[in-house]
């Protein structure tokens, strides 16, 4: 019985778990309320992007290129950058924010997008569009460095460095929610609501699920304010819910404006909830109401219904963003389920030394196997030819043929997942996430036994 | 005819340029859009880059070959599982993908090394699989990894294997298109010749420019084998890496997107005198015509007309029950590539669809050239729209559908416009005279919907009716249709199947049809 923790034997990816640093700095930037971002490399960095998000979303979220072509490349594209950012302020008047999102292109040409921030401020912003609130902001997206995990992180960082100013105390708490759906930010509000703890939650995008207006609403636009952002500076805590998501920024705001911070966990399942509620307590002094209490109680009466009936012994495999994956392998050793095998996506060296994981390591009574740096190959050469038995697997939507080539139940979750309908509307996480999350892997198991004909009349009598 | 200029561009005055409407009696003497010029960056374009126009667009439908990106992971990922090229082997290029997952120390010391490394592990992974394509990406082009010498390395060290290199970066070229054209020339440079071709008929043809999204590759190889005509190979959708190596054994080309792969059918005729006959796989009419043209070209005409004889009275009364019900409806066609001028005349003709704007993302001056001598009077074309043109012009034009890409198309449903998906389709294939029916059958599904119908209410300002439980698209579609069509015994709607693949597929043909006749030389 152990838990190791390993990474990848092989160099390469065979079909990857991730994406490159520019994407999730591109989820951070369409967060935020007036901003459009620029990407500053090859077209396909931000199309690409731009058609992911609304597989995922079934919505469109405005990017933009610096549209980096040879000359560029081979003579530097700054002016490309210089003109873009002209380009979008001439005809989106009401944009205020433009993050200047490199790439690995442009990071290896040495493209200055600092320098070319001071220049334009100093020049444009002064001549042309003087009066008008611009805030340029260089973020460092080396694709060769991190994943999209890290991209988010970083962008999430540089966004609040960047307009974070000390004022007068507002009594709010920062609240990092790290990547999740619209779904989740409704319930987390809710979770604060229920407490009467007014927050600033970054970012609001609960307005990536738009509705089809009578008056032809256009795009999707999350609504984080920049008051929101400069207001970070002066909250009375800041919790991060993921490590690897957002923390960056809440370490920043503890270390410039000593704001009590915490980090962690994500609160995915019950117990991770109860400790968020308990962290939202002493942050506040506020109490856990009644109405908590009772939601608690929802879940765990819809968990027992559940637990040792179907999901004991349950072998299951998990995919995806890093704080997502521990959450889950976490809610499911409550379940009495067996997360047998953890893929990580990237080579963050903090993963090995994550008290999370430690814990793991130390404490499940079975073999599991946590690889960092993955890639879908570790998880479907060890079925195919290693003899890997699964009961279920949880993942995004990249993995799909894994499930369909080997008869794997699957349950949807993480980014992206554009093969089932809507399910970023669902949160994941508070106790109507893990309602959700264990009634969805419930129903993914009975479907499947059905399929199978696999003791599917046990279900007669439930 | 006037240059369009945008509302919403005036402040980049050179977009004037990309823009025109077709005024009533002109010609195109008159006015062309600029196309194919540097992106104007910032304008929120809807141009990929040449990494995705060579192996997203044309590489990776290659059905029987390792796709390894020599680059960070990003270009990989995304280009995955965005398309649906299909294969008849179990979509081995859909599910699997690969990247050589360059790290900042590559970019510093060099990523050759592991580069073969990746070529190996992957090669050992899939032991049956002995074809690889390696794509430059933009980092690997940057730092100047020879992957050529590296691909030499890896197949002298394993006989067996057979490795394709592809040098096109993202950044060359305003768009995708600059990719189509790299590895055109690439494959015709480095692997037409290296394997001599099986000719199993007397009437052999490469089918160059079909990539076989939802299956119209095998739609229109049905056409073909009934024909007796043996399709050596298909560039590159379904197609087989060693069928392409051995394109120089056809005696035509046919060649269905100009677009992406005249290139290649171009230097097939220079090299080894092979001709090239366009073609075109949409609507009956140009189908017909080009069914026809290719058995002249082998003198078998007669067979070509058994077929359209047989489809078209299989398939005419279901096209036409829609083209009753599209008549006059505005269409904004803004495919992106070649069905532009496909489609501009031939959706009129055989829908009763007006053509109201076309569009090109990735085209040249030349397919805009087609598309606005085949589209309707007053209709506006685009070169390289940007997202706040795009939105002008469906306000503006206020068509009844729009066939676009996945992206715009959300765009398009929230001022809403129904749309449809023309780069993978909604439930294609398009191609084929059943294909085409179900494009009729999308288009009218799309515009007839009864959720559409609620869209267009805004429950605090009109009168809500309150005696409907419910609508058909039957009941819209047909309230103003004249009694005598709307009842009409000659005509029905589409009879085929969800998944109309399997019988192509099943389909047996005469092996006498592959010999000409005894005598005719």
């Amino acid at each position: 019985m152990s838990c190791e923790v390993k990474n990848k034997e092989r160099v390469g990816v065979i079909n990857p778990i991730f994406t490159c640093q520019p994407c999730g700095a591109q989820f951070a930037s369409i967060g935020i309320k007036d901003t459009i971002g620029i990407v500053h490399g090859g077209q396909g960095c931000v199309m690409f992007v731009r058609l992911l998000f609304s597989q995922h979303f079934k919505e469109s979220f405005e990017l933009a290129s610096s549209s980096v072509h040879e000359e560029g490349a081979v003579f530097g594209a700054c002016r490309r950058v210089e003109e873009g950012v002209d380009v979008l302020l001439m005809r989106y008047p009401h944009v205020k924010v433009i993050p200047i999102i490199s790439t690995c292109s442009t990071e290896i040409i040495g493209d200055d997008i600092d320098g070319v921030v001071i220049k334009l401020n100093e020049g444009l912003l002064k001549e042309k569009y003087a009066g008008r609130e611009v805030h340029l902001i260089p973020i460092h997206t080396p694709s060769f460095v991190g994943s999209m995990v890290s991209g988010y992180d970083i962008a999430v960082r540089d966004f609040v460095k960047y307009f974070a100013k000390k004022d007068e105390p507002n009594g709010k708490i920062n609240l990092f929610t790290g990547w999740v759906n619209p779904g989740d930010v409704t319930a987390l509000k809710h979770l604060l609501s229920e407490m009467q703890i007014d927050a600033t939650v970054l970012f609001e995008i609960e307005s990536f699920d738009s509705p089809l207006m009578p008056d032809g609403n256009h795009v999707s636009h999350g609504s984080t304010t920049i008051e929101d952002l400069r207001g970070t500076a002066n909250a009375s805590g800041t919790i991060a819910l993921n490590v690897y998501e957002g923390g960056k920024a809440a370490k920043f705001l503890e270390k410039e404006f000593q704001i009590p911070t915490v980090i962690g966990p994500t609160p995915i399942g019950i117990r991770n909830t109860d400790t968020f509620l308990q962290n939202l307590k002493t942050m506040t002094g506020k109490p856990i109401p009644e109405s908590l209490v009772r939601e608690r109680g929802l879940a765990i009466d819809a968990l027992t219904d559940l637990t040792h009936l179907f999901f004991a012994d349950k072998r299951v495999a998990i995919y995806g963003n890093p704080d997502l994956v521990i959450g889950l392998a976490e809610f499911c050793l409550d379940l009495e389920m067996k997360p047998v095998l953890l893929l990580l996506g990237d080579d963050n060296s903090a993963y090995k030394d994550d008290p999370r994981i430690k814990d793991l390591q130390e404490k499940v009574d079975y073999d599991m196997q946590i690889v960092t740096n993955a890639d879908f190959w570790e998880l479907e050469n060890r079925i195919k030819n290693e003899g890997l038995e699964l009961d279920l697997i949880l993942g995004h939507s990249k993995g799909r043929f894994i499930s369909i080539d080997y008869n794997i139940p699957m349950f949807r979750v993480g980014f992206p997942t554009y093969d089932r309908a809507g399910m970023y509307r669902h949160p994941i996480v508070g106790y109507a996430g893990a309602i959700w999350l264990a009634e969805q892997m419930a129903n993914t198991l009975f479907t499947d036994m059905e399929y199978k004909k696999n003791k599917e009349w046990i279900l007669n009598v439930w | 005819m006037p240059l369009h200029e945008f509302e919403c561009s005036t402040c980049i005055p050179e977009r004037k340029k990309h823009a025109v409407d077709k005024g009533p009696g002109e010609d195109l003497t008159s006015a062309l859009p600029e196309g194919y010029l540097n992106t104007i960056p910032g304008s929120i374009s809807e141009r990929g880059c040449a990494y995705c126009g060579a192996k997203h667009v044309i590489g990776t439908p290659m059905k029987d070959v390792i796709h390894l990106s020599h680059g960070p992971v990003g270009c990989t990922y995304d280009t995955w599982q965005t398309k649906r090229y299909i294969s008849d082997n179990d979509n081995f290029q859909l599910k699997y993908t690969y990247a050589s997952d360059m790290k900042e120390k590559h970019i510093v010391f060099g990523a050759e090394k592991i580069l073969k490394q990746n070529m190996i592990e992957a090669f050992k992974a899939f032991p049956k699989i002995k074809r690889m394509t390696l794509y430059q990406t933009c980092a690997s082009a940057l730092i100047g990894d020879d992957m050529n010498a590296v691909a030499q390395d890896v197949m002298d060290e394993m006989p067996d294997v057979d490795i394709f290199v592809c040098n096109s970066p993202g950044f060359k070229g305003p768009s995708q298109s600059g990719g189509h054209h790299t590895i055109n020339i690439a494959w015709i440079k480095d692997k037409v010749g290296t394997v001599e071709p099986k000719i199993t008929s007397d009437y052999v043809i490469n089918y160059v420019g079909e990539y076989n999204i939802q299956g119209d590759e095998v739609i229109m190889q049905d056409y073909f084998k009934r024909m007796g005509i043996q399709v050596l190979s298909t560039f590159t959708g379904n197609g087989s890496y060693d069928d392409l190596r051995a394109m120089h054994g056809a005696h035509l080309n046919v060649l269905e997107c100009a677009r992406s792969a005249e290139y290649i059918c171009n230097e097939l005729r220079v090299r080894y005198g092979i001709p090239r006959l366009d073609i075109d796989g949409f609507g009956f009419e140009p189908l017909s015509d080009s069914l026809r043209k290719v058995a002249l070209f082998f003198g078998i005409e007669e067979r070509a007309l058994q077929i359209i004889k047989e489809e078209t009275a299989r398939w005419k009364p279901e096209l036409d029950w829609y083209k009753e019900r599209l008549q006059g409806k505005k269409i904004c066609l803004w495919p992106g590539g070649s069905k532009l001028w496909h489609w501009a005349h031939v959706i009129h003709k055989e829908m009763g669809l007006d053509v109201v704007s076309v569009y090109t993302k990735f085209g040249h001056q030349q397919d805009m050239e087609k598309g606005i001598a085949r589209c309707e009077e007053g209709a506006l074309a685009i070169d390289d729209p940007n997202e706040l043109e795009t939105i002008e012009a469906m306000l503006k034009l206020q068509p009844d559908i729009i066939v676009t890409g996945k992206r715009p198309g959300e765009v398009a449903k929230k001022i809403r416009v129904p749309y449809l998906n023309v780069h993978a389709y909604h439930n294609g294939p398009y191609k084929g005279y059943e294909g085409w029916v179900r494009l009729a059958r999308d288009i009218y599904n799309a515009i007839y919907s009864p959720i559409h119908r609620l869209a267009l209410l805004d429950i605090s300002k009109d009168e809500i009716p309150t005696d409907k439980g419910f609508a058909t698209r039957r009941m819209l579609s047909d309230a103003n249709l004249n009694e005598e069509i709307a009842s009409s015994s000659d005509l029905r709607p589409y009879t085929g199947k969800y998944d109309c693949l399997p019988d192509y597929m099943n389909h047996t043909y005469p092996d006498e049809l592959r010999k000409k006749p005894a005598g005719d030389n």
